[in-house]
């Protein structure tokens, strides 16, 4: 893993085409600006995997059959 | 123009070429971009969404008011980019994680896909109120309960 400093206002690059921006340090939290082009989708870390586990749960154990709404 | 695939779930399909919803950037953690919708239940409320690249992957989505009927997606500027067509144009999906008993689905209502002219794109949903792991039917879950 690369570790860098910045301060606030500073940049990051990664690669070309994505740019972190440091904007805003208060106490423990950092808040960061991106700039990603459209063709790269930019998640909160948690957020990603927990839609990734629902995916994939969602393809590998579903049944063929579905239950009408009007059971429930 | 249409596309064969041999689904293990379903068989053999012909999908028309017109049918194909291309994701640019995928679905998060699962391959490929090319996908149809196949195989509607009969009250339009569950859908499949199936991969044209990989007969083995098919994941089974919801039309989220059919269950959830104040339902809303809230799109932060960023996520509304690439989505071009009028919003009263663009369907909505959720997926779902089926299980053995109804209380055992769910839908997530955090990351809906929406699929217009031909695209589709998997979002995270801003609003307050949009788990990722919704019970699809509140009430057997109640019931098991």
């Amino acid at each position: 893993m690369l570790l860098i400093t910045r301060r606030v206002g500073e940049k990051i690059m990664v690669g070309d085409d994505v740019v972190v921006h440091v904007m805003e340090i208060v106490g423990n939290t950092v808040r960061v600006g991106i700039e990603a082009p459209r063709s790269t989708p930019v998640y909160r870390e948690e957020i990603w995997h927990a839609v990734r586990d629902e995916n994939r749960a969602a393809a590998h154990a579903a049944p063929v059959e579905f239950p009408s709404p009007a059971k429930a | 123009m249409s596309i064969t695939i041999d689904s293990s779930r379903f068989g053999t399909l012909e999908i028309a070429s017109e049918d194909v919803i291309e994701f640019p950037t995928g679905l998060i953690g699962l391959g490929g971009t090319s996908y149809a919708l196949v195989a509607p239940s009969e009250d339009g409320a569950f859908c499949w969404l199936h991969s044209l690249e990989d007969a083995d992957l098919a994941l089974p989505v919801a039309n989220p008011w059919h269950f959830f009927s104040d339902y809303a997606v809230d799109l932060s500027d960023e996520a509304a980019k690439p989505i071009t067509a009028d919003p009263a144009d663009v369907a909505v999906w959720v997926t779902v994680r089926a299980g053995a008993e109804l209380s055992d689905f769910y839908a997530n209502l955090r990351a809906p896909i929406l699929v217009a002219e031909g695209k589709g794109h998997q979002i995270i949903n801003e609003a307050a109120d949009a788990p990722v792991r919704a019970p699809l039917f509140p009430a057997a879950v109640a019931a098991a309960a």
